[in-house]
């Protein structure tokens, strides 16, 4: 008060003092309070093994019973047999070939990793997943469901981005978003 | 500005806060801008970090389950902890759940407390007359990014046998 009124006749200047004081302490309040990474969650179900849980889960078979199958060499997508692939075994790279059949444990994945044992979450072969799996949606476009079957060793990563591979296509626009590919995703007990 | 000089000069010079006052209010918008009112919250560090998803969902609250690579921690209570080891075949360092706590594949302690939180949503959504507040079996999961499937399998097995069967996997947003 005394500093303003040494200024005499002259425009006040005004006092920001305490104005500072109050921004001061809000900065650290909201800082504490902003969060700088957004977050989002991706549903599922009850995995396969969760057996005696009051789940109203009729087991009526599903025409189309989408897996997919996480191992350290790669992805091997299944499905039933007798609906995905009538024609007998699929055609390597033609584009409206159904994937592999159910009982391909002795070939090998589908779709074997970019670098020879996966060594990291990103040597999995997202890209041609996300692929496969949309033709697969071109011949069942009603069908939302996925199984997936990671192995133990298998990162949560891996798990993420496949969840992310087989929920849609960003590389196909519908409407301007992402085309949706299986969004509904359930977690199988896996192999051991 | 002649007229200035000498006053300050003669007197105890005042310290110009304008300048301040801008950087401030620039700073105060751009935080009041991120401030934003989700409904979890995330304590990030060296052993949990979250896996990137280009899922856009946003979260909502529910029993917030947290497994990072040394410790188990339900709605902010620790409990129980993991075990660091070396995978057998591969030979690389894992976490696991120790031995003592495992009941085939359910996890004792995680167990109780998960029936507990159940017990207590129950409760709620009894009390509340259902509706929103009604138990759904909801149940948020935080996970690190590192963890093999194995511990995850575990926790979810776990949950699933207290009534928890809606998992929502907590992931950091990459695209708006």
């Amino acid at each position: 008060m005394s500093k303003g009124s040494k200024r005499g006749g002259e425009a006040d200047e005004l006092n920001l003092v305490p104005v500072m004081n109050l921004v001061t302490i809000l900065i650290p309040f909201i800082l504490m309070a902003a969060q700088f990474i957004s977050l989002a969650v991706i549903d599922s179900t009850l995995p396969a093994i969760g057996a005696p849980v009051p789940v109203e889960e009729q087991p009526e078979k599903p025409p189309l019973n989408l897996s997919v199958v996480i191992t350290d060499l790669g992805f091997t997508v299944a499905g039933a047999a007798a609906v995905l692939n009538p024609e007998g075994p699929p055609v390597e790279g033609a584009p409206p070939a159904a994937p592999a059949e159910g009982e391909g444990e002795e070939k090998g994945p589908t779709i074997p990793c970019l670098e020879e044992g996966c060594p990291t979450p990103q040597s999995y072969d997202y890209k041609e997943l996300v692929r496969l799996l949309g033709v697969v949606k071109d011949e069942y476009s009603d069908e939302e469901n996925v199984i997936l079957v990671p192995e133990s060793r298998i990162p949560y990563e891996v798990l993420v981005l496949t969840m992310d591979s087989t929920r849609e296509d960003p590389n196909t626009m519908v409407d301007g978003a992402p085309r949706l590919l299986f969004p509904f995703v359930v977690i199988a007990g896996g192999a051991e | 500005m002649g007229k200035k000089k000498p006053r300050r000069n003669s007197g105890e010079g005042a310290l110009s806060i304008t300048s301040m006052m801008d950087m401030m209010t620039i700073i105060l918008v751009f935080l009041l801008k991120n401030f934003s009112s989700q409904d979890i919250s995330v304590k990030s560090s060296a052993d949990l970090q979250l896996p990137l998803s280009s899922a856009l969902k946003a979260p909502k609250t529910a029993v917030n389950v947290v497994v990072s690579r040394v410790d188990v921690i339900v709605d902010g209570v620790k409990v129980m902890d993991l075990e660091s080891t070396t995978d057998e075949v591969t030979g690389q360092a894992t976490v696991v759940v120790p031995e003592g706590e495992l009941k085939g594949q359910l996890i004792t302690t995680l167990y109780e407390k998960l029936l507990d939180k159940a017990e207590q949503a129950k409760d709620i959504g009894a009390r509340a007359g259902g509706g929103e507040f009604d138990f759904k079996g909801q149940i948020l999961m935080q996970c690190d990014k590192r963890l093999p499937f194995s511990v995850i399998r575990q926790v979810m097995y776990t949950a699933g046998q207290a009534q928890f069967s809606e998992f929502r996997f907590v992931v950091i947003k990459t695209r708006e």
